[in-house]
């Protein structure tokens, strides 16, 4: 590779490692990396894709092709807190679309939009696997059930003046949901500290809380 | 009767025997059904993506919609590819796939000859049932220098991708984003930098991707098609020259199957610029004080007749003739033996190797060979940047798999899908190859060359290496299981000149001249005549000022020489010394044969008569001897030549111009043909090469882009040349206290930047070979390295 890479922070290289450690075909380490890349830069950018080309042995295009097949990976710079509203069937029938208009308005912004203090990024998400507890919406990918128009607006607010380090789906759900489709078993430990996921190694909040 | 290889299948009720294991489209194909396809193409992996070639096959459950471009053909399959449920699904598929597409084939490139196009006239629905606007993006945008890519167009057939990842091993293109805004690209900034880049081009489907050279320059039913090989290096693939009001406007491979797959290099395809280059030489010119005016042929020839008049024979000499044909070759060898009555001839320029090796090594390997190697050692030049489609072909051996090993002072394409790496530092080779042959070390290497046959492709790893060695290498690999050899020379019809006695030591047909017979190869013409022991030196289509191990003794002998008669298209750094300079026509000028490294006998074909007065190197010299009054010594033309030679030359016997052209399936012939008919058999042996023992050894490595005279001369691919620099190991950087990017000098004139590079052999130092940054470097083992004063 002859173009510039930036470095990560050496927790970041250390994840790198641990994660490249798993699989026996390094490329497959290609979707966890990329979050690690994501957490580094804030979002994908083509230092960060080229990095992780770099790790597995091939090309940046081939990262580039599964990075921007995932809607996940955010190629834009998001808010600190990134609020996803399902529209799609089950919570379009049961009020997701005021859910979004009432975030978007109580944010200040359009879909897709990110707050001008950069705290909160609203947008607009297919399925999210909650249909038995439309409308649900999540937040940095924590997932809220039963969400009202009334609650998108406390959620925002509270988002806005809590600024909490880490974001729980337990938590939220207490504050802000509504009936559940079911019950998820044992609390949720890990919550996230940044717009990608948090499950295993990358995006946990261990270290965060 | 179904035996093991074949099955029966039924297809629109009739019954065939097919062969197993065959896909059903290409199977149906054979027996004369065509299914329509977009994403199909019989040298690429099945991925089943287009759906254009759903078919009905009856199954358990009744009959089903199946790819039949990913079903293998099973005994008593049932098929149907022409009912009411296909055409709807044909109908269906093509619906989608125009949904989005401009329609803009009244300026497309493709029109008139698009499978979209044609496929949707064929199985198109007629009308569409969206009205809704199309997703529009920019058009079109630039990928590489050579290719533009126009995403409205693409149907996402993923033949583009393939051919740059399976085929090429260049991933450099490939899907971005989903759904509805899917689309091939490169990653932002860095473009499809692949030597094979143009085949996307010719294998792409619709119009998506197109060439910088033929963009809007000539429509489909407009071109003349004149089926040629693409003469740039000794691969000779088969091409076609695509012609158009009488200019080269696209060249395209043609495929064949023992050679280059349908295959080509971009510089194989993208090099036809330099026959239109308003530089060329289009009349004969001589030099009158100090400067070249234009003259006409008969005092042109003329003037050289009087010169070569009383002149002893062995004071005459010819240095070319690799870039014409076999006639041409034949002529100028008879011209030079026959009528002036000289040995001095030699069609290498110092950069090759013992020329009785390369012409008549036995056993000798045909790409076939390769092919089906079990394992293959790569001894020479790399492979990518020389001759890059038999790096095609070894990686599809590799595929196959064959084992590989690679030996090399620095890093060559193959390294990477090697079994074995041999990394020696230059000038060492010998040492390496004792210890190899000894199981000493290196026993990777040795342990994946025991599967035969083994396939050694044995060449000079750069102009800077003992030429001796490669017959080492010869020796070594011919002890190898089940031995096959492959000699590596690289330019253009170097064998087929060999094998025209265009040689010292060679008559026509691999004969063998005695040694004390023979006369001095180029750099003993080159002395000689810098000596002032040669008095006329033919110079033809070479360029020894910038091609020989010596540019300095090729210039001082082109100044000493007291007549220099350079036959050229161009005037170069070696003609620009000449008295007289002969217009030369070029590849795609010339009606002949051609012979590749393999001894493969191709025709090739004028697509339209040589530029201005330029003139084949046959007619030049047939005029010029028939003023020197030996006029019925030559042949008078092509086809005389052809069937002159077909006599005349042993291991040629039979083999002329019209008899590959009725008698071969357009793939060519390998000669010898017969058992016996080649007198020359060569036993290579080991040449004990002496290790040099200097601090610094050169690698003085070619790369595909030069500024070789072609090259220089194609617009499309002259800006491809590398940036370049000196790479020298870490361990020599530090103990030179040189950074990456800091200046050292070279043998003590050239200076340039260094690159710390971790695949250069230690004591090794990587120069580019004939690049402009790297004039005047003379091609010995040792060199000196010094780093700018100051820099460190």
């Amino acid at each position: 590779m002859s173009s510039p890479i930036a470095t990560w922070s050496a927790e970041g290289q250390e994840r790198a490692q641990q994660l490249l450690a798993l699989y026996p075909d390094k490329r497959s380490a290609v979707m966890p990396l990329l979050y690690v890349a994501s957490l580094e830069h804030g979002h994908v950018t083509n230092e960060g894709m080229q990095q992780v080309a770099e790790l597995i042995g091939v090309t940046a295009t081939q990262v580039r092709s599964v990075a921007t097949f995932y809607t996940m990976y955010k190629h834009e710079p998001v808010g600190r807190y990134l609020v996803s509203v399902c529209t799609s069937i089950s919570c379009h029938l049961l009020g997701g679309d005021e859910v979004l208009d009432a975030a978007c308005g109580a944010a200040g912004v359009e879909v897709g939009g990110t707050s001008e203090d950069d705290l909160v990024t609203v947008e607009r998400v297919e399925c999210i696997g909650a249909c038995g507890g439309a409308p649900a919406v999540q937040v940095n990918y924590e997932l809220i059930e039963g969400v009202t128009d009334i609650k998108a607006i406390d959620l925002i607010d509270w988002l806005r003046n809590t600024t909490p380090e880490v974001v729980l789906a337990d938590e939220l759900q207490q504050l802000f949901g509504g009936q559940k489709s079911f019950d998820w078993g044992v609390p949720e430990p890990d919550g996230a500290i940044a717009p990608v996921p948090a499950f295993g190694p990358y995006g946990s909040a261990e270290e965060g809380r | 009767m179904s035996d093991t290889t074949t099955v029966s299948i039924t297809i629109n009720g009739v019954d065939h025997e097919v062969e197993a294991g065959q896909r059903l489209i290409t199977a149906a194909e054979k027996v004369g059904e065509y299914i329509p396809r977009f994403c199909h193409h019989d040298k690429l992996e099945p991925v089943g993506k287009c759906r254009m070639c759903l078919v009905e096959v009856e199954g358990p459950r009744g009959k089903q919609l199946v790819p039949s471009c990913t079903m293998i053909v099973n005994d008593g399959m049932v098929v149907d590819t022409e009912s009411e449920v296909v055409e709807k699904a044909q109908e269906g598929v093509l619906e989608f796939l125009l949904i989005n597409h401009p329609l803009d084939c009244p300026i497309c490139d493709k029109g008139g000859e698009c499978p979209l196009q044609d496929q949707t006239m064929a199985y198109g629905p007629g009308e569409s049932r969206f009205i809704e606007p199309k997703r529009t993006y920019e058009k079109p945008i630039p990928i590489s220098d050579v290719v533009l890519l126009d995403r409205e167009r693409c149907v996402l057939c993923d033949r583009c991708v393939r051919v740059a990842d399976d085929i090429a091993g260049d991933p450099l293109i490939t899907f971005n984003d989903r759904g509805n805004h899917v689309q091939i690209l490169t990653f932002p900034n860095e473009p499809f930098s692949s030597y094979f880049s143009g085949n996307t081009v010719q294998v792409c489907p619709v119009g998506a991707l197109t060439s910088v050279d033929y963009r809007f320059r000539a429509r489909p039913w407009d071109l003349e098609v004149t089926p040629t090989v693409a003469a740039h290096d000794t691969v000779q693939s088969t091409a076609e020259i695509h012609t158009s009001r009488g200019k080269i406007v696209r060249v395209y491979a043609a495929e064949n199957d023992h050679l280059n797959d349908g295959w080509l290099s971009d510089r194989d395809r993208f090099s036809f610029a330099a026959n239109h280059a308003p530089d060329r030489i289009v009349s004969p010119k001589r030099r009158v004080d100090g400067s070249f005016e234009d003259v006409s042929w008969p005092e042109a020839l003329n003037t050289i007749a009087e010169r070569l008049g009383g002149i002893a024979p062995e004071r005459v000499g010819a240095i070319g003739g690799a870039h014409n044909t076999n006639e041409e070759a034949y002529a100028l060898g008879k011209f030079l033996r026959e009528v002036v009555g000289t040995n001095n001839i030699d069609a290498q320029l110092g950069d090759g190797f013992n020329a009785q090796l390369a012409a008549a090594v036995t056993p000798r390997a045909t790409v076939d060979d390769v092919e089906s190697a079990g394992a293959i050692l790569v001894w020479g030049p790399d492979l990518k940047e020389t001759l890059p489609v038999l790096y095609l072909k070894v990686r599809k051996a590799v595929k196959n798999g064959a084992t590989l090993v690679v030996a090399s002072p620095w890093r060559t394409g193959l390294d990477s899908i090697a079994t074995s790496v041999v990394r020696y530092r230059a000038g060492s080779g010998q040492e390496v190859l004792r210890k190899l042959a000894q199981g000493s070390a290196h026993e990777d290497a040795a342990a994946a060359l025991t599967t035969g046959p083994v396939v050694t492709l044995f060449g000079r790893a750069s102009l800077s290496e003992d030429p001796r060695l490669a017959e080492s290498v010869a020796a070594y690999g011919r002890t190898l299981p089940d031995a096959r050899l492959m000699p590596l020379l690289t330019r253009s019809n170097v064998f087929g000149a060999l094998d025209m006695g265009l040689a010292p030591d060679l008559l026509p047909g691999r004969v063998g001249i005695e040694a004390g017979s023979a006369g001095l190869d180029a750099m003993g013409m080159l002395g000689a005549a810098a000596e002032g022991a040669l008095d006329v030196l033919f110079l033809v289509g070479s360029d020894p000022v910038r091609d020989c191990p010596d540019p300095a003794l090729a210039a001082k002998a082109l100044d000493q020489a007291d007549f220099v008669v350079a036959i050229d298209a161009f005037v170069t750094d070696s003609s620009a010394h000449a008295d007289v300079i002969l217009p030369a026509a070029l590849w795609g000028e010339v009606d002949g044969t051609m012979t590749n490294l393999e001894g493969r006998v191709q025709t090739v074909s004028a697509a339209f008569p040589p530029r201005g007065q330029a003139q084949s190197l046959l007619e030049i010299v047939r005029d010029l001897a028939a003023i020197m009054g030996s006029g019925d010594i030559l042949p008078k033309d092509t086809d005389t030549a052809s069937s002159s030679l077909a006599n005349e030359a042993p291991a040629y016997a039979g083999v002329s111009r019209e008899s590959i052209f009725f008698e071969s399936d357009g793939t060519g012939v390998v000669v010898p043909t017969g058992a016996g008919t080649q007198p020359l058999g060569y036993i290579p042996t080991d040449a004990a090469v002496p290790v040099v023992t200097d601090r610094f050894t050169l690698h003085f490595a070619p790369s595909l882009y030069d500024d070789g005279v072609i090259t220089r001369h194609a617009e499309s691919i002259a800006g491809l040349v590398p940036d370049v620099t000196v790479r020298i190991s870490p361990r020599d950087a530090s103990v030179l206290a040189v950074s990456d990017g800091a200046s050292v000098v070279i043998d003590d004139f050239l200076t340039l930047p260094v690159t710390i590079d971790a695949d250069v052999a230690q004591g090794s130092v990587v120069v580019p070979f004939n690049q402009v940054a790297t004039k005047g470097l003379i091609a010995a083992s040792a060199v000196s390295v010094e780093p700018v004063r100051g820099d460190v």
